[in-house]
């Protein structure tokens, strides 16, 4: 099999039967009133493992997340910690320590007073804490702030402190609560790869709690993509990306184009849909379709070639070129078809002096491979 | 890295003095910040500092059969130099020579201590239900605690006479359930001051800690059990410390008019507890020696300062 994206990973114990699950959700529902937050989910995460939970607001991550912290107690369903039922356990018992979102830091406490905090709730020796501080301050980089209190300090360094006292106590999960969302996207960038540099080197098992597919994708070795209090899919970011299960996840995850359209023929590798739009598309086959069944056929732009001059060949769509943004390193085009559908188009520019010359209103012609796209049937 | 702060730099980019000036679109000479400080600047000077320095003076002359009943007055400016010449610190050397005074002022000062802590240990509970109680309830317990304003302070003070007096409703209500076969005596002791006072006060006390709860991110207890701590012990070391700005302003708000009350120990407490408030009174209509009830006024003045000044500071530290 051909391995998605383009990374390979050492790190994947959700497919080695021998390794047993660290964390599991099982049958977890949490209602509030009539508002089921929760649905029956069922989920194992692994020990070591930088684990997402990925969705639109109101799809329940939070409150899984919150769960697992001790703040709600499940409607029904068990939490399993390291071999413990974590039910009837209040949070100041739980071996788990939270990173809130808005980083909930005391104020009238220095940065090393915060972090020594729960330390001192262990009632550590003295000495003992005020190592375990240096160390996580260092850890953060932060040793000069250590005397600071927090309206003294910038928002990344702000971040760092919460971050800091969450891993003091070494707990068995960080649990992170859109870690980065109050940052500007220059330092969440550069936070991202500390953040993962420090999983890689801490090896605690980290949560996270994200509406923002990229910090995911980014960070994870695998994602829960959810929705509607349920867990759509569960995979490493390459998979979520290339092999969505369900339009919901294709959409949610990057950028795509959705073909709805009845499956026409499905004979051997291979599946030929006719679209809503007028169009036949010949796809690969990689999920089991009848004739006649419903489907979608969902494609990445940057998978797809654009031309402006015709090409032979399936799979192959003209318009007009309707919108067109410059990035820098890819340019998206908008070419409107003439049933009126949009199709998003990224190319990417490998060279400095681009060989294809369209403007606004140019007849354009798009084509992909048999392989480019994938056929949907949720 | 290096994103450093400086220590200062929040405040001032908070208050933003000249951004607000722009803002308003007034010169730089900012007259429409002099007018908007200068008026009550200006009514504060008029009608509290002005007839204030007229009660030093007052403290400063002697008692005379005259109308007004004090001496000497400045009413023709050619007796003026030789009026100044007569001022006398008389009347603060004859407070401080008489224990009644002394009493006065160090039972004022207890009473309204000892009912600022009992009004503190009542308002804390009350403020911290109302700020966690669901957000819709909030306004109207808020309500509840401004309710009794809408009547007469006076009045209310009446309607205590009719509760703790001995054939009162209180001494009704526990004869009736057995609780006592005699009435007790609570009207006219000290014990109706405080009772008098706590209940006056405790919407100045619930109100300020209310506000420092209410605003408190509940994240932050939320965090502190997150980190190991049970919530009684999350109580003193994040919930409480982060309300004493509410509870200092209580404090003060309470004790600052308790000491110098004069309605409730005069109706509640009977003519045997002598505070200050009925010391002034007793000087200045039975004994109309006016000259000694403003300098009684004046030290009562300069003792409140001192926690004034306190709690400017404290205000000051945490605005």
């Amino acid at each position: 099999m051909k391995s998605l994206g383009s990374i390979r990973r050492d790190f994947a114990p959700w497919i080695d039967p021998a390794s047993s699950p660290f964390l599991r959700f099982e049958d977890v529902t949490k209602r509030f009133g009539d508002f089921e937050a929760v649905d029956d989910l069922s989920l194992s995460i692994f020990e070591s493992e930088f684990f997402a939970l990925l969705g639109p607001s109101g799809c329940g991550k939070s409150t899984l997340l919150r769960m697992l912290a001790g703040f709600e107690m499940p409607t029904s369903g068990r939490i399993i910690l390291d071999g413990e039922d974590m039910a009837g356990i209040p949070p100041y018992r739980r071996p788990v320590n939270m990173m809130f979102q808005s980083y909930a830091l005391f104020p009238h406490m220095s940065v090393a007073k915060n972090i020594a905090f729960g330390l001192k709730q262990e009632r550590m020796a003295k000495g003992e804490i005020s190592d375990r501080v240096q160390q996580v301050l260092k850890l953060v980089k932060l040793e000069d702030y250590a005397k600071r209190k927090p309206d003294q300090l910038s928002g990344g360094q702000r971040q760092r402190v919460a971050l800091a006292r969450s891993l003091a106590k070494r707990p068995k999960v960080l649990l992170l609560d859109e870690p980065l969302g109050a940052l500007d996207k220059k330092l969440r960038e550069e936070t991202q790869f500390e953040l993962a540099d420090l999983q890689h080197q801490l090896h605690t098992t980290f949560i996270m709690v994200t509406h923002d597919q990229e910090e995911a994708m980014t960070l994870a070795d695998r994602i829960a993509v959810m929705d509607k209090g349920r867990i759509l899919q569960v995979a490493p970011p390459a998979e979520i990306y290339e092999a969505p299960k369900s339009r919901f996840v294709a959409d949610f995850v990057g950028n795509v184009n959705v073909f709805d359209g009845t499956v026409r023929s499905a004979t051997g590798g291979r599946v030929t849909i006719e679209t809503t739009g007028g169009f036949d598309i010949v796809a690969e086959r990689d999920v089991g379709v009848e004739v006649g069944q419903r489907v979608s056929y969902v494609l990445r732009p940057e998978k797809l070639k654009i031309a402006a001059e015709p090409i032979s060949g399936p799979n192959v769509m003209e318009g007009e070129v309707w919108d067109i943004a410059y990035f820098g390193p890819v340019t998206s085009f908008h070419i409107r078809l003439d049933t009126g559908a949009i199709v998003k188009v990224a190319m990417v520019n490998a060279t400095r002096q681009s060989p294809l010359q369209l403007t606004w209103h140019d007849r354009a012609f798009v084509t992909f491979d048999e392989d480019a796209g994938l056929v949907v049937t949720q | 890295m290096g994103e450093a702060v400086k220590p200062g730099a929040v405040e001032r980019e908070k208050s933003g003095g000249a951004g607000n000036r722009r803002k308003w679109g007034i010169g730089s000479r900012g007259l429409f910040r002099r007018v908007v400080i200068g008026v009550p600047f200006l009514w504060l000077a008029g009608l509290f500092l002005v007839p204030f320095l007229i009660v030093v003076k007052i403290s400063l002359s002697q008692t005379a059969v005259a109308i007004p009943p004090y001496l000497p007055t400045f009413g023709d400016p050619s007796t003026w130099w030789s009026g100044l010449t007569q001022l006398t610190l008389d009347n603060y050397v004859w407070i401080a020579s008489d224990d009644l005074y002394f009493n006065a002022y160090t039972l004022s000062l207890a009473i309204a201590a000892a009912s600022t802590v009992l009004t503190l240990l009542i308002a804390y509970p009350l403020a911290y239900g109302m700020a966690k109680a669901p957000p819709a309830w909030r306004i109207t317990l808020v309500m509840l605690v401004i309710l009794p304003f809408w009547t007469s302070f006076l009045i209310r003070v009446y309607a205590w006479i009719a509760i703790l007096k001995p054939e009162g409703l209180l001494n009704q209500l526990l004869m009736s359930i057995g609780l006592i076969s005699e009435p007790l005596v609570i009207l006219n002791t000290p014990t109706a001051i405080f009772i008098g006072i706590v209940y006056s006060y405790l919407p100045f006390m619930t109100l300020p800690i209310y506000a420092s709860l209410e605003r408190m991110d509940h994240s932050l207890t939320e965090a502190a059990a997150d980190l190991g701590s049970p919530p009684l012990k999350s109580f003193w070391t994040i919930t409480f410390p982060l309300s004493l700005p509410g509870v200092i302003a209580g404090c003060f708000l309470v004790f600052i008019p308790a000491a110098g009350e004069f309605v409730i120990p005069d109706l509640l407490g009977g003519s045997r507890t002598l505070m200050i408030g009925k010391t002034v009174w007793l000087e200045f209509f039975t004994n109309r020696d006016w000259p000694v009830a403003s300098a009684v006024a004046v030290v009562l003045v300069a003792i409140l300062v001192v926690p004034i000044v306190i709690f400017q500071r404290q205000q000051a530290r945490v605005g």
